[in-house]
């Protein structure tokens, strides 16, 4: 069960999945702070620069520096996961847990509910909610957040559906331990590992989302460069300047691929 | 004649089974005994060459008769393998359940093994098969033939898996536990099965088992294996009669035995009379609702426990025995309050009654250390009962003393459960249960899944605690041997009702129901024949 048991080796998929996303978080957070050049100061002179030792991406439309905006764009699309997994997944264990340890009427409208949400398509029912909650980040994340509840919900309840009729639990009730201790206390320990495979998988998801959305034009709104936006400001010049949708593309599967490779080494690690 | 010379077998790490030799004539059954982990399946696997790809044998030969089957260092030559399973030598599991396919009905599955042995026909396999049901005496063959295996109880189950075996009459029939997941009634009838194949066909046995009243009764000779090796091999009553080796002495010892004298440690049943009983019953009857879980969906109650009277008074341990499926665990959680479908009346009178539970891996939380779990319970009480808490030191202190008390030393305070063997396991789980004083405690068949020489002393811990701590015991058995030595009085429970009620020398001298006599049979430790 341990993650870094004594004389475990580590397996590949979680040393490759470990070294991607620490790269990408690690430019991500540098983004917030210092970027090689200035994300908005455009340049007539170096628009559609190549690749080169002074852009290592290239530049744009307005001669603005990509490799410094795929920086910032990191930072804000990886910003914007964690805090949709947040939320997502604190109400989801909430959610969860309530619903898979007393069942009954709750649960069921709760699953009812769920089902609903989940009987739309995620990124439309995000836009129909920032369509009426209105553009911005917050708004985004709220959206976003709402969306992935129901995936977290599913998990963690069937996880306290098994475990609540488990010998320790229903021995922890006999000793009279209060309901919410072993909802939180008891049980909750005993589902991290499963918990924390569906996190990394809920990372990626929001991921795509969020570029999702900021492509379609809802969600980080220029002159922030988010990796979505920034795909869909370079589509018009796929043919000029190959690198400005490039650099983006690549980094969001990097980011995601890393994210899979370090949540299955995880589980992989587990076993 | 089969013949194992040298035997190691090795997975990733040391070897599992070493240097085993063994051999087995036509007609003979040998035991092969031992404790769990002793490899003694992983040597009956190699045998039939079932064992998992991952095994490597690193010394030694297999024959059988002049045919030699498997050499240390060559890979298992697959061919020659096929020629011999199912034909010349077939095994049976412990499982019955998960043995049989539970898509295909059960007559096929059997009707498979003649279809890929023999030339016969459509319907002179039929006949066949119908006859190897009715010969390991399943009543009403053609129904069995079309049932599935969920159709079936378990030992119709595991009768189907013996015709299936021998219906080639194999040369060699490999017996893994075959009688350890069925109720003791139907293990006798399947041990009587056994033997009465092996007297007809004259195939040579091997009986694995971790039990050795079962292997005394049914084999000719024991071979008795610890830690990989065969420590001792010889004739069956010159094995239990004169033991050469400690290890198997002390497992002769651990078995719960009537022929053993028994430590009666209780009051007369007059002083009882003057004393308040910890838990009366009173015309109790539990049911169980079906679990429909839909909006709609009616939910219909089952009477499982019936009109059930007793007392349980104080420093008594009283013997809840009965077959699987009779009632027993749900009469116990409705005394606990678990099962709350209940009428008729519960009264107790100690405070928090515990519960032991038999399934040492599962009664303990894995994501937590032990001193932590020790110390859950003081921490319940304190947060119920202001009066009662406790500071952190002393409650670390009353886990540590808990510990000791139960023969663990203090280093296992911080580890988790998974780093326990099942018997250590066990024993923090009876700590738990005690370490609020409770004073009545129900323990659920909690020797049933362990070794047997852990079992012994597992009993011997619960006894000394009960004497300590003036604890009364609800002990549920399946095994009425076991029930015999932590007892001082019994209920025999059957179909949800109690049907015998007396003191543990009453009930084992003079059983009044022809129920209670059956069981007492079924688990008669010396071959009587």
């Amino acid at each position: 069960m341990k993650l870094f048991a004594a004389g475990k080796k580590w397996n590949k998929y979680f040393v490759a999945g470990l070294i991607m996303t620490g790269l990408a978080v690690l430019l991500g957070v540098l983004g917030l702070f210092w970027t090689p050049y200035s994300t908005t100061a455009m340049s007539a002179a170096e628009r559609f620069a190549a690749p080169s030792l002074r852009h290592w991406f290239g530049t744009d439309n307005f001669g603005r520096d990509i490799f410094s905006r795929v920086m910032q764009g990191m930072s804000t699309t990886i910003l914007i996961s964690a805090a949709v997994v947040l939320i997502s997944g604190a109400a989801g264990v909430l959610l969860g847990a309530l619903t898979g340890y007393f069942g009954g009427v709750l649960d069921e409208a709760v699953m009812r509910v769920t089902d609903a949400v989940n009987g739309f398509p995620s990124i439309l029912l995000a836009l129909v909610m920032i369509s009426i909650l209105g553009n911005g980040r917050q708004n985004l994340i709220l959206s976003l957040g709402i969306v992935f509840v129901p995936s977290y919900v599913r998990i963690v309840r069937g996880e306290y559906l098994r475990l609540r009729d488990a010998d320790y639990i229903k021995r922890a009730r006999l000793m009279g331990v209060g309901r919410f201790r072993i909802l939180f206390v008891h049980i909750l320990p005993n589902i991290l590992p499963v918990f924390g495979v569906s996190v990394m998988i809920g990372l990626n998801n929001a991921i795509l989302a969020e570029s999702g959305m900021s492509y379609l034009g809802i969600g980080v709104q220029a002159p922030d460069a988010s990796l979505g936006n920034m795909l869909s400001d370079a589509q018009g010049y796929l043919q000029a300047a190959p690198w400005y949708a490039l650099a983006p593309g690549l980094v969001i599967v990097w980011i995601v691929l890393g994210f899979s490779l370090f949540g299955e080494g995880i589980r992989r690690q587990m076993e | 004649m089969i013949k194992i010379e040298n035997l190691s077998v090795a997975f990733d790490g040391p070897e599992v089974v070493k240097n085993v030799s063994l051999e087995l004539k036509d007609g003979e059954i040998l035991g092969v005994v031992g404790e769990s982990g002793s490899g003694k399946s992983v040597t009956a696997l190699t045998l039939m060459g079932l064992v998992a790809e991952s095994a490597r044998v690193t010394s030694g030969k297999i024959y059988f008769d002049d045919t030699l089957l498997l050499e240390a260092g060559k890979p298992r030559d697959k061919a020659l393998y096929r020629k011999f399973q199912g034909d010349r030598m077939s095994m049976v599991f412990q499982e019955p359940m998960t043995s049989l396919n539970p898509t295909q009905r059960v007559g096929k599955q059997v009707d498979e093994v003649l279809r890929l042995h023999t030339q016969l026909d459509a319907a002179e396999r039929k006949k066949a098969v119908l006859n190897a049901f009715a010969s390991v005496g399943l009543k009403e063959a053609e129904t069995v033939y079309s049932s599935y295996a969920h159709q079936l109880s378990g030992g119709m189950r595991q009768r189907v898996m013996i015709a299936m075996a021998v219906i080639l009459e194999p040369r060699l029939l490999v017996a893994d536990e075959p009688t350890t997941a069925l109720d003791v009634t139907v293990q006798n009838q399947i041990i009587s099965l056994l033997q009465d194949i092996n007297r007809k066909q004259h195939n040579a046995m091997l009986f694995i088992t971790h039990d050795l009243n079962l292997a005394r009764r049914i084999c000719h000779r024991i071979a008795v294996m610890k830690d990989g090796c065969v420590v001792e091999q010889g004739e069956t009553e010159q094995i239990f009669n004169q033991p050469a080796q400690e290890y198997t002495r002390r497992l002769i010892e651990a078995v719960p035995s009537r022929l053993k004298k028994r430590k009666s440690v209780q009051l007369s049943s007059e002083q009882e009379k003057d004393i308040v009983p910890v838990v009366q019953v009173r015309d109790l009857s539990v049911f169980y609702r079906d679990a429909g879980n839909s909006l709609f969906g009616r939910k219909r109650r089952h009477c499982v426990v019936k009109n059930v009277d007793f007392e349980l008074y104080p420093g008594e341990s009283l013997g809840l025995v009965g077959e699987s499926g009779c009632g027993k665990t749900t009469l116990s959680k409705a005394i606990l309050g678990i099962n709350r479908e209940i009428e008729g009346q519960v009264l107790h009178n100690t405070l928090r009654p515990q519960m032991i539970f038999q399934d040492p891996y599962s009664s303990l939380n894995p994501a937590k250390t032990v001193g932590w779990q020790l110390q859950e319970p003081l921490r319940a009480r304190g947060a119920i009962d202001g009066s009662q808490e406790m500071t952190k030191a002393d409650m670390e202190e009353a886990a540590y003393d808990m510990l000791r008390r139960v023969g663990m030393e203090e280093k296992y305070f911080h580890r988790r459960p998974s780093q326990l063997s099942g018997g250590q396991r066990q024993r923090v789980s009876i700590a738990q249960a005690l370490i609020t004083h409770p004073g009545f405690i129900v323990a659920d068949e909690p020797v049933s899944a362990l070794d047997v020489t852990i079992q012994a002393q597992i009993m011997e811990l619960m006894r000394r605690l009960q004497q300590e701590m003036k604890l009364s015991y609800l002990f549920i058995s399946h095994d009425i041997n076991v029930v015999y030595h932590m007892c001082d009085r019994i209920m025999v429970m059957k179909d949800g009702r109690i049907i015998e009620t007396g003191r543990t020398e009453e009930i084992f001298g003079a059983p009044r129901e022809e129920y209670t006599r059956l069981l007492l049979a079924a688990s008669q430790d010396r071959n009587k024949d």
